[in-house]
């Protein structure tokens, strides 16, 4: 834990137990994303060629990122991942992102897939009004997702034909281009 | 039985929600476009309480996981719209909350629990 980390925080007026648990839940969140997209990718076979294949990659490895970049402000804030796997599942800020009962089915996969970035937006909006002018650290770690999970909904929403995103993919596979800079172990 | 005292409107402006008890039970209040809406006040997900959910759009946001639901209905929204259905054991989690009759009378907000 980070002392004096921990305490300016407190000192801005949050209660860091609450926003510990907010960043336990959101990490736990990550986590199980990474794993259900890699059920939906794999099972993402010839739409649209493999793009959509290559897409849920990015947002895939990306959600894995921002797993590994929540880690160390959870422990600096004298947090703690749960010592069972289970529990931090159930702990998850979003629902789980099952593969559709027809994984044939390209709009249902999307579906899956747009209300996951929905949720994780919702997640990390809510961290960042939490913290913003309070804890600038934990602040510019949530906006910095904050930034990719907006990115991933309109990759998926575009799909949807709700309209461009107005982004391209990544140059390489979940580049992070936003979260890299917090990410203190190599991202490959 | 009749409709009990919830609370004074102010207590939910447009917008906001509150959790309360009523009969010992708990019931959420939500104010959207003015109107005010009861609904359970426990997430069918894992049995948390509704206290400090978000209503935007006729939509409960529950603070925990983020299941939503219709204030007007009770019915889930999310993740009920994309929950596989040849998985019928998540049926339990997306159980649509009872709603409840609201009356406001001179800034008073009453709910008929039934």
């Amino acid at each position: 834990m980070g002392k004096v980390a921990r305490q300016v925080v407190e000192q801005a007026g949050i209660d860091v137990n609450v926003l510990v648990d907010k960043l336990v839940r959101a990490a736990a969140a990550e986590f199980t994303t990474f794993y259900y997209y890699t059920i939906l990718r794999v099972n993402s076979i010839g739409f649209d060629g493999e793009g959509l294949k290559e897409i849920i990659e990015d947002a895939r490895i990306e959600d894995r990122n921002h797993y590994e970049a929540l880690v160390p402000r959870i422990y600096e804030l004298g947090g703690a991942l749960p010592r069972d796997i289970r529990t931090f599942a159930d702990m998850a800020a979003c629902p789980d992102a099952y593969l559709p009962a027809d994984p044939r089915d390209m709009k249902a996969m999307l579906n899956v897939l747009v209300e996951a970035e929905r949720c994780a937006i919702r997640v990390y909006t809510d961290i960042c009004n939490m913290t913003a002018g309070k804890d600038h650290r934990t602040y510019e770690l949530s906006l910095a997702i904050l930034n990719e999970e907006v990115e991933h909904e309109s990759w998926f929403s575009e799909y949807l034909g709700e309209g461009p995103s107005g982004h391209f993919r990544r140059g390489a596979p979940g580049a992070s281009p936003y979260v890299r800079r917090f990410m203190t172990a190599d991202i490959g | 039985m009749a409709f009990v005292k919830a609370g004074r409107a102010e207590e939910v402006p447009p917008g906001y929600t509150k959790l309360v008890r009523l009969a010992g039970r708990p019931v959420l209040l939500a104010n959207w476009g003015g109107r005010v809406f009861a609904v359970g006040g426990v997430c069918p997900h894992q049995g948390k309480l509704l206290e400090g959910a978000t209503v935007w759009d006729h939509v409960v946001d529950c603070p925990w996981h983020h299941f939503q639901f219709d204030v007007r209905t009770g019915q889930n929204l999310y993740p009920r719209n994309v929950y596989p259905r040849d998985l019928p054991h998540l049926e339990a989690q997306v159980r649509p909350l009872e709603t409840y009759p609201v009356r406001v009378a001179e800034g008073e907000i009453w709910v008929d629990l039934g």
